[in-house]
């Protein structure tokens, strides 16, 4: 890398004059800038000239309109679809962040000196891979799987009354997306409670506050921002969520990400709304992520 | 008396943990025993043991090519990730310039973008400027979705090690470059490792950017997520799934416990406090 050598040679051999390369902000922040703003920012502008048949699929004349932005404002079908993603990502997120809590609890305040090994467990399947997490539930809930064969070889159920809603239906949806985010919500709240301040807890025993109510007036407020940042990292990501329910959904688990999908990949796509569809939903992100910026700030990384 | 909890509550959460183990665990545990089971369909009651699937993945040329090309993909976009990241990650926390919070904010915001939004978006751009799909414009959308985890591994490493010594070589009269590459690069290497590995298996997963721009070389999650709507392809598509699950969890395992012993060693050379 000529870069990397550029002051290796020996002092005392005369050097070839060489442009003078140095780590100045310009040259340490051009290129990154320069990638995202080249494969993040200008594909989005894109996407928006789309929605606005600024760009069109179709040959022939077209120009700035905001037809195609009318007609979503006043479908009911993409709007009912957005609702049904917003109300299962919201029950998602809601019952894990419940679930989360008492097990980030017990890491962070019981006292076991296994406490990184146990966090290390509880993690560790997130970090595997998330097409065959979901693949693993193909196999345990559809009509022949693992879940249905076990109860008909143990004559549990008759093999012509299989439990036939496991499969392709919200309810995989839901389990499915449960079992993948919960290890990784569990992660935020537990540093919240880790970085709590022990002698509080004491001092409000020492007061003469039952556990409940230290729990209650001191425990739980202090980790209120991590439980709305574990909310949100789960929240912001399924909203647009298409590859689990494009596997275990169905028809009844069909939501907003497998819409804008089809709208740019079935036989007669349309650009023009898929590209509002996108927009809009990356909008409603935007927006999340600014009003509730200071709870999802990876603090040490904004700095001043 | 412990504030935080009382004995059977312990108890309680302690047998709550377990649970949630176990239903954590649990399927790949049944794939697992699914990857031996001699049955063209994984279903009960098993029907004896057999290594038969695991040859035929081996076997089959086209499951080879794939985790092959998402192999390639991945380190070249791991790679790319890393010198952006390194490079942003040094302007943030050893230089002072306006738009600091704005530009650390727009490296970190492909975090919260929905993939599926950004799968379009690239689509979108290479077929606009006609860019035909391939193993490079994969790279390139996963670069752009890795550099921010690059970041968060890299900035707060920066902001740990001590900085008086990155003067001292300055002030000695060795170039910024210089002192990066002898004295700051060695120092956060470890992070620099970590950060690889972070983005090498976020590529490698990657499915819902990839499906937007792949080429006509499928990746790893493509091929699989196309086997499986075959059925013949179940059992196969299974052993390769626990071979790759069990070595993910052998790396996350390894990495914990390269960066303990890392970090073990770093704690004995550094002055305390």
């Amino acid at each position: 890398m000529a870069l990397a050598n550029a002051d290796s040679s020996p002092e005392h051999v005369p050097r070839p004059r060489r442009l003078r390369l140095d780590l100045t902000t310009p040259i340490l922040l051009g290129l990154p800038l320069a990638w995202l703003a080249a494969f993040f920012l200008v594909p989005i502008a894109i996407v928006a000239a789309y929605s606005f048949d600024v760009y069109s699929l179709n040959p022939g004349p077209h120009g700035f309109t905001l037809t195609a932005w009318h007609d979503f404002l006043h479908s009911s079908v993409y709007l009912r679809l957005f609702w049904k993603s917003v109300k299962l990502s919201l029950t998602v997120s809601a019952i894990i962040v419940l679930l989360a809590y008492p097990l980030a609890y017990y890491l962070a305040l019981s006292g076991t000196k296994r406490k990184y090994i146990l966090l290390l467990l509880l993690i560790a399947p997130f970090l595997t891979s998330y097409l065959l997490r979901v693949l693993a539930w193909k196999v345990i809930l559809g009509n022949q799987g693992a879940v249905n064969t076990f109860l008909f070889w143990t004559g549990l159920r008759s093999p012509d009354h299989p439990l036939s809603q496991l499969l392709y239906s919200r309810f995989a949806v839901m389990l499915v997306l449960g079992y993948i985010w919960l290890p990784f919500v569990a992660l935020p709240i537990f540093v919240s409670l880790e970085s709590l301040d022990r002698r509080l807890l004491e001092a409000a025993s020492d007061l003469g506050a039952s556990r409940l109510q230290a729990f209650r007036r001191v425990t739980l407020p202090l980790s209120l921002p991590g439980v709305v940042a574990a909310f949100l990292f789960v929240f912001i990501p399924t909203l647009g969520e298409f590859v689990t329910p494009s596997l275990v959904g169905g028809a009844s688990g069909y939501l907003y990400g497998n819409q804008i999908v089809d709208l740019f990949s079935t036989g007669f796509p349309d650009w023009e709304i898929g590209s509002v569809l996108s927009i809009f939903l990356l909008g409603v992100v935007a927006i999340l992520t600014v009003v509730f910026a200071r709870f999802l700030q990876p603090g040490e990384v904004t700095v001043d | 008396m412990d504030v935080a909890l009382s004995k059977n509550g312990a108890r309680l959460l302690r047998a709550f943990f377990a649970l949630v183990v176990v239903f954590l665990y649990a399927p790949i545990l049944i794939l697992l025993i699914f990857s031996f089971n001699n049955s063209e369909v994984p279903s009960f009651p098993l029907s004896g043991f057999t290594f038969h699937w695991y040859h035929e993945f081996l076997a089959n040329s086209e499951l080879r090519g794939a985790l092959e090309t998402s192999a390639i993909i991945a380190a070249l976009s791991s790679a790319g990730a890393v010198v952006l990241g390194l490079l942003a990650a040094m302007a943030l926390t050893r230089r002072r310039f306006r738009g600091k919070a704005a530009v650390s904010a727009l490296l970190l915001s492909p975090l919260v973008i929905p993939y599926v939004v950004f799968g379009i978006s690239l689509l979108l751009l290479f077929h606009t400027i006609g860019v035909p799909r391939s193993v490079l414009t994969v790279v390139i959308g996963h670069i752009v979705i890795s550099v921010p985890y690059t970041l968060l591994v890299l900035v707060p490493r920066l902001n740990q090690i001590d900085i008086s010594l990155e003067e001292a070589a300055f002030d000695l009269g060795a170039s910024r470059l210089r002192t990066f590459r002898s004295i700051t690069l060695p120092l956060i290497l470890p992070a620099v490792v970590s950060a690889f590995l972070i983005a090498f298996t976020t590529s490698f997963d990657e499915y819902a950017v990839a499906s937007f721009v792949v080429g006509t070389r499928a990746t790893f999650p493509i091929y699989l997520y196309s086997a499986l709507r075959f059925p013949s392809q179940l059992p196969q598509v299974i052993a390769v799934a626990v071979v790759v699950l069990v070595l993910s969890l052998a790396v996350v395992v390894a990495a914990e416990v390269g960066r303990r012993i890392a970090e073990r060693r770093f704690a004995s050379l550094e002055p305390s406090g």
